[in-house]
């Protein structure tokens, strides 16, 4: 069956079912006896598994089918929810998504089994102890480059044989020959790895035979291989003899071997014993013959990494109540009621009533608009539900205890800002948690309560939206910025003495900036606030701190509602119609010629106290100004965060609602226009931005 | 570049099952006659007001509305390094659909029919003659007329001063 036109239905309902278990988890983890919530995770796991099968995802299939198990147990009471138990349903939540990302862009789930988890989750089925994973096993996707949780040093030990090969290798032993694994490692370095990886055979030719190569030779040849492989080699010369003929070829960073002992062979157990082994498919392992199956699966994972995904296979949907749809539906057949009222009215002879037909006519588009406007909304829920269980993970990785309190996740944002706006606000979130929180034994001494309380707020704001985190944390140390930035020569000692505090606290956002002590894997590293506000702007956002030391700090995103349509003022500069966005402009002023003054060979002009520099609209945009020079000008006041600016304008339009559109990729935009628009009459306006302009 | 004469050798091969037929749109340009490939036409529409985008090299003439979508336009003239454009009631704006920059307009003097031209009877040439960067990367001969056809790739490519 073929099942590729419901991929998206799956991916859609699979991140909302692990979302729900995330949450679920979340809730079962502070309330372990909630029947309600055993029961919605259980649903939530069959769920997920039905669909993965269904699908064809036998190793998501199989990871759900074991974690169901799990609770069914634990909903029949037969076992207890303890906190290890959490841990692991977590690992097994991070693995699905795996699947679920890699599925997203490649359309296969990868080739990670995630036997580790498997193994955890049975052992909590079996004995209700849960052992500790081994390091190399961790739910991260590489482990299963060749045969799940291979030791580095024995990884001759975890290659698929075939019958034959194992016949041959015995066959060789038999004889008296010595059988090597030698797993050569490249250096990372290295540019041509198959040229190395040739010389490496070839050396190793000379001292005996290669019977088996993982990946196969063939693949190495064609560099897929990540960086390193392992060969099975019958030699008569002594082990150190071989490796050393491996290890000369220059750019190879590590040469392992060891005689090879067949019954450590995992693929041997499974010949000699016909027994289910590690291969990837463990299910199917049992059905097809063991040999058959390890002659696929041993060069496929060496392949299946090369392959990069290009575009994500599934595109991009949004999920629209139905009601917002109907309202669609009745606008759109208004609209065509008065299509047709007008057509009918321009062929009467008097043209009766066409005003009126033209009015309502308007009054339907108008509302067809914001109905469109409004199917391209979601509530940033999809985005901040994941945050209470970032939070969680922090609060343990970080040692620190803290509570994420959410309101207003019901708030609605354009569906590009929404997918956009997830990687800010984790990285405030995180700031607030590792820069902010102090800990427990501070929080005491402070006199706060031990748990730190994280806060995120969304609500609407007229025509935006703002979203604040907030903490009751330590605050910023201003004193400690000032003195950081000094150190890394931001600013100057005297340039320091002269900033307020809200200019030192912004300095915060500056690219490498980070005041941490000690750099965490949490935070710390520079590299943050800077991109926060980039990416924030880009959206045609702003972000502010407010801090007080010693009792906390709040970041303020403000977000316009949607990026398509803006409010804007029309303006004519040499004849031609500009739009500028209304957000930025503070006043429109008319300004004499005698008062332009030129301060370092600047046009400035001090307007009320504040001397603000002139910018020319017309040498910019290269156009004769229609203005005569001993005439008055008409000025537009902009303004980006302190900064402001004049734009010396030829006439006013007037205030319209603009849909911004592209100017096409043909045309590489000019860093001072961010689009276009298309006015009532037809005609196209370039849409200024006045920030790139400052 | 290889792209679009392999694309157009594959669609040639396909039409080869048909009747070996390529379809030209043939637009006046000054003397010259050139065709264009059907395949990478969108629409033809009549000159309209074009919005003048600062900053851009000379042969791009602005923007325009295209039934709500603003398509960048482009002088063909200009490009090829003919004079001016005098836009007279013929000068139309032939709409190319290009694969990655979206449709891009292109201004004529004027659009005078659509021809079939056989395999056989289109000569390709080399691309790159005395250095210079052609515009042209076959002539196809339709009854006693010479026809310049246009390779769109070299066309569109943004100029590199």
């Amino acid at each position: 069956m073929d099942v590729s036109q419901y991929l998206e239905i799956f991916l859609d309902e699979t991140k909302e079912h692990l979302q729900n278990l995330n949450t679920q988890i979340l809730i079962l983890e502070s309330d372990p006896e909630n029947e309600n919530t055993i029961n919605e995770i259980f649903r939530a796991a069959h769920s997920l598994k039905g669909m993965a099968g269904t699908m064809g995802y036998e190793r998501m299939k199989n990871l759900t089918h074991d974690m169901e198990n799990v609770f069914s147990e634990v909903r029949n009471g037969k076992l207890k929810v303890m906190p290890e138990m959490i841990d692991v349903l977590f690992q097994c939540l991070d693995a699905l998504e795996e699947y679920t990302d890699n599925i997203q862009s490649s359309a296969s789930e990868g080739t990670n089994d995630n036997q580790a988890i498997i193994d955890r989750l049975n052992a909590i089925l079996n004995g209700g102890s849960v052992p500790q994973p081994k390091k190399e096993s961790a739910p991260t996707g590489e482990a299963a480059s060749s045969g799940a949780g291979a030791d580095e040093e024995e990884k001759w030990n975890s290659i698929n044989l075939e019958e034959t090969q194992i016949r041959v290798i015995k066959e060789a032993q038999k004889m008296g020959k010595n059988v090597y694994g030698i797993n050569v490692v490249v250096q990372d370095s290295c540019i041509l790895k198959a040229a190395r990886a040739f010389l490496v055979f070839k050396a190793l030719e000379e001292k005996g035979e290669i019977i088996v190569s993982v990946p196969s030779a063939q693949d190495v040849e064609d560099e897929k291989f990540d960086k390193d492989f392992t060969l099975v080699v019958i030699s008569e010369q002594p082990l150190e003899d071989v490796m050393n003929a491996a290890a000369n070829v220059s750019e190879i960073a590590k040469v392992t071997g060891d005689s090879i002992a067949l019954e450590k062979n995992k693929s041997y157990e499974a010949v000699a014993v016909s027994m289910q082994t590690e291969a990837p498919k463990p299910q199917s392992a049992a059905a097809v013959p063991a040999g058959d199956n390890n002659k696929k699966a041993a060069p496929k994972p060496a392949a299946e990494k090369k392959q990069t995904p290009g575009k994500p296979v599934v595109n991009r949907t949004v999920r629209v109540d139905i009601e917002k749809l109907d309202v669609l539906m009745n606008l759109v057949s208004e609209l065509i009621i008065a299509k047709n009222s007008l057509v009918a009215a321009s062929t009467q002879e008097q043209n009766a009533g066409v005003e009126e037909h033209i009015e309502y006519l308007e009054s339907v588009t108008t509302n067809l608009h914001e109905s469109v406007m409004k199917v391209r909304m979601v509530p940033i829920e999809s985005v901040v539900n994941k945050f209470p269980r970032m939070v969680r993970d922090l609060s343990k990785t970080l040692n620190k205890k803290m509570e994420l309190y959410m309101t207003g996740e019901e708030t609605e944002l354009d569906r590009t800002v929404v997918d956009e706006i997830g990687d800010p606000l984790m990285h405030l979130l995180r700031n607030s948690a590792d820069h902010g929180l102090e800990s427990a034994e501070v929080r005491k001494k402070r006199g706060k309560p031990e748990v730190g309380s994280i806060f995120l707020d969304a609500y609407q704001d007229g025509n935006n939206v703002i979203i604040e985190v907030r903490d009751d944390g330590n605050g910023i140390d201003v004193e400690a910025v000032k003195s950081k930035a000094i150190e890394r020569g931001a600013i100057t000692p005297e340039q320091a003495d002269n900033m307020t505090d809200k200019e030192i606290i912004n300095l915060l956002f500056l690219p490498s900036f980070s005041t941490a002590k000690k750099v965490t894997d949490v935070s710390g590293r520079g590299v943050g606030l800077d991109v926060v506000k980039s990416k924030i702007e880009s959206l045609s956002g702003e972000v502010e701190v407010k801090s007080e030391l010693g009792v906390g700090s709040t970041w303020t995103i403000r977000l316009p509602l949607t990026l398509a349509i803006i409010q804007a003022l029309m303006v004519v500069v040499g004849g031609e119609k500009y739009a500028i966005a209304l957000g930025s402009i503070q006043t429109i002023e008319d300004i004499a010629p005698e008062d332009i003054k030129l301060v370092q060979n600047e046009e400035v002009i001090n307007l009320r106290g504040t001397v603000i520099p002139i910018i020319r609209l017309s040498e910019i945009l290269e156009v004769e100004s229609t203005t005569a020079p001993e005439d008055n000008m008409a000025v537009v006041i902009v303004k980006k965060g302190d900064k402001m600016a004049g734009l010396v304008i030829d006439e006013l339009i007037g205030q319209q609602e603009i849909v911004i559109k592209s100017l096409g990729k043909y045309i590489k935009q000019t860093k001072f226009i961010s689009g276009a628009t298309i006015l009532g009459d037809g005609e196209v306006a370039l849409i200024l931005d006045a920030n790139a302009l400052m | 570049m290889d792209q679009l004469m392999v694309n157009n050798q594959i669609v040639s091969s396909e039409k080869s099952d048909l009747l070996n037929l390529t379809q030209y749109i043939v637009i006046n340009m000054g003397e010259e006659q050139f065709g264009i490939d059907i395949k990478y036409i969108d629409n033809i529409v009549r000159m309209q007001r074009v919005t003048r985008v600062p900053k851009v090299p000379a042969y791009l003439k602005g923007v325009i509305n295209l039934r709500g979508e603003v398509v960048p336009v482009m002088s063909l003239r200009l490009k090829m390094g003919l004079e001016e454009d005098v836009i007279t009631k013929a000068t139309r704006i032939i709409i190319l659909k290009l694969e990655q920059e979206g449709n891009v307009g292109i201004i004529v003097d004027e659009v005078k029919e659509v021809i079939a031209l056989p395999e056989e009877s289109i000569e390709k040439l080399a691309h790159n003659r005395n250095g210079k960067v052609s515009y042209i990367n076959a002539v196809g001969k339709h009854g006693e007329e010479l026809i310049s056809l246009l390779d769109l790739n070299t066309i569109t490519l943004e100029d590199t001063e």
